[in-house]
């Protein structure tokens, strides 16, 4: 796919703590500023809860160091070996008009052709079965939709959306090795030789330059994504916040 | 061309009069951008408490499909005094009849604000202009 280039700033963040990951990207949705790709790990390890799940209803809370709920939809993810990105931009943008299915098989197929990169022969689930799903853990790699992306028989990559105000904030995981909350995913360190976010970060960079047409410009966040990022942190893992559900 | 005998935001809810209230749902527009026409994909809904006072504009509640959460902003302000709580256990009602039983909440308006709502066929045109 060919596609007039615009600038996009990238930001990255690796190792930030979990509350200021999730309070940037609402910043992010919030202000409405320039489009942005976030790349960035978690310190300490942590899983989130999809922003509709019942805490109850997520066992694995309990194995992880630190939990927060995000604000985007879907299942719980146990962020640990994985790089984690994140798209904020208006819904004007290419990317993301006409139904939510489509904005996901354009910045799947992206993803994808990163991971071709680095020796991962991933496609989208489609009407396949895979090995990864399991009933009753509520966590994102252990259910499938046919737009997931899954390699080797298992689903490799989690993502959900949250639409607010004319804005999208779109999260991706992007699994390198699992956990034993996870267990039996699909991920890249087993296909090759992209073991840690440094292997996949060139790649997928190019991939979202070249399929979604960004120009990417590293960039920092604004005084004032800054100022309301650092106000919204304590919600992430505030209790009642945490078991709204 | 969709129902004329309501009126439609730009974030894709409709607002029709009822006597002195105006019943809100979203548009059939919405739930397909949502959901992509698989009713199924539409797994949650949450609205208003009874008696909250509504701004226009400021959001009352949301709806996740299986890829996306998106909130439900309010087309007029005014009082909510019913809530369609039969969404909790058939939220493929919202899909299969959004003109009809899949309305949402019912507000007692508090204001003018429906006069400025657009048209059925403003909403024609609005949604088939990029966006």
């Amino acid at each position: 796919m060919t596609r007039a280039q615009h600038p996009w700033r990238l930001i990255t963040t690796l190792g930030a703590p979990p509350n200021f990951n999730m309070a940037l990207d609402e910043a992010l949705l919030e202000i409405g500023g320039a489009p942005t790709l976030r790349l960035y790990t978690w310190q300490p390890d942590t899983l989130s809860l999809g922003y509709f799940q019942k805490y109850a209803e997520v066992p694995g809370v309990a194995q992880a160091s630190h939990v927060v709920r995000r604000i985007t939809g879907g299942g719980a993810i146990h962020h640990a070996g994985e790089l984690t990105f994140s798209l904020t931009t208006d819904l004007s943008d290419p990317i993301y008009q006409g139904a939510v299915p489509r904005s996901y098989e354009r910045v799947h197929f992206a993803v994808i052709q990163a991971l071709g990169q680095v020796g991962v022969r991933a496609k989208l689930r489609l009407d396949d079965s895979l090995a990864s799903d399991q009933a009753a853990t509520g966590m994102c790699f252990h259910h499938s939709t046919p737009l997931d992306i899954a390699w080797m028989g298992r689903k490799g990559m989690g993502s959900a959306q949250r639409r607010r105000g004319g804005r999208v904030l779109h999260h991706g995981s992007i699994k390198l090795a699992t956990t034993p909350i996870e267990g039996a995913i699909a991920t890249t360190s087993e296909c090759g030789p992209c073991t840690e976010p440094a292997d996949l970060i060139p790649h997928l960079c190019l991939a979202f330059e070249q399929e979604l047409g960004m120009r990417l410009e590293r960039g920092v966040p604004s005084p004032a994504e800054r100022e309301l990022a650092s106000r919204l942190e304590p919600r992430y893992s505030d209790p009642e916040f945490l078991r709204r559900r | 061309m969709r129902p004329n005998d309501r009126k439609y935001s730009t974030s894709h809810e409709w607002a029709k009069k009822d006597g002195d209230t105006i019943v809100v749902g979203i548009t059939d527009f919405a739930i397909e951008e949502l959901s992509s026409g698989n009713t199924s994909d539409l797994v949650y809904c949450d609205l208003p408490d009874l008696g909250r006072i509504l701004e226009v504009g400021e959001t009352f509640g949301e709806i996740e499909s299986v890829k996306a959460v998106a909130d439900l902003n309010a087309p007029i302000g005014g009082e909510v005094v019913e809530v369609n709580s039969s969404l909790e256990e058939h939220l493929e009602k919202m899909a299969e009849d959004p003109w009809g039983a899949g309305w949402l909440v019912r507000i007692k308006p508090s204001g003018s604000e429906y006069d400025e709502l657009m048209d059925a066929e403003a909403y024609e045109k609005h949604i088939a202009a990029p966006h």
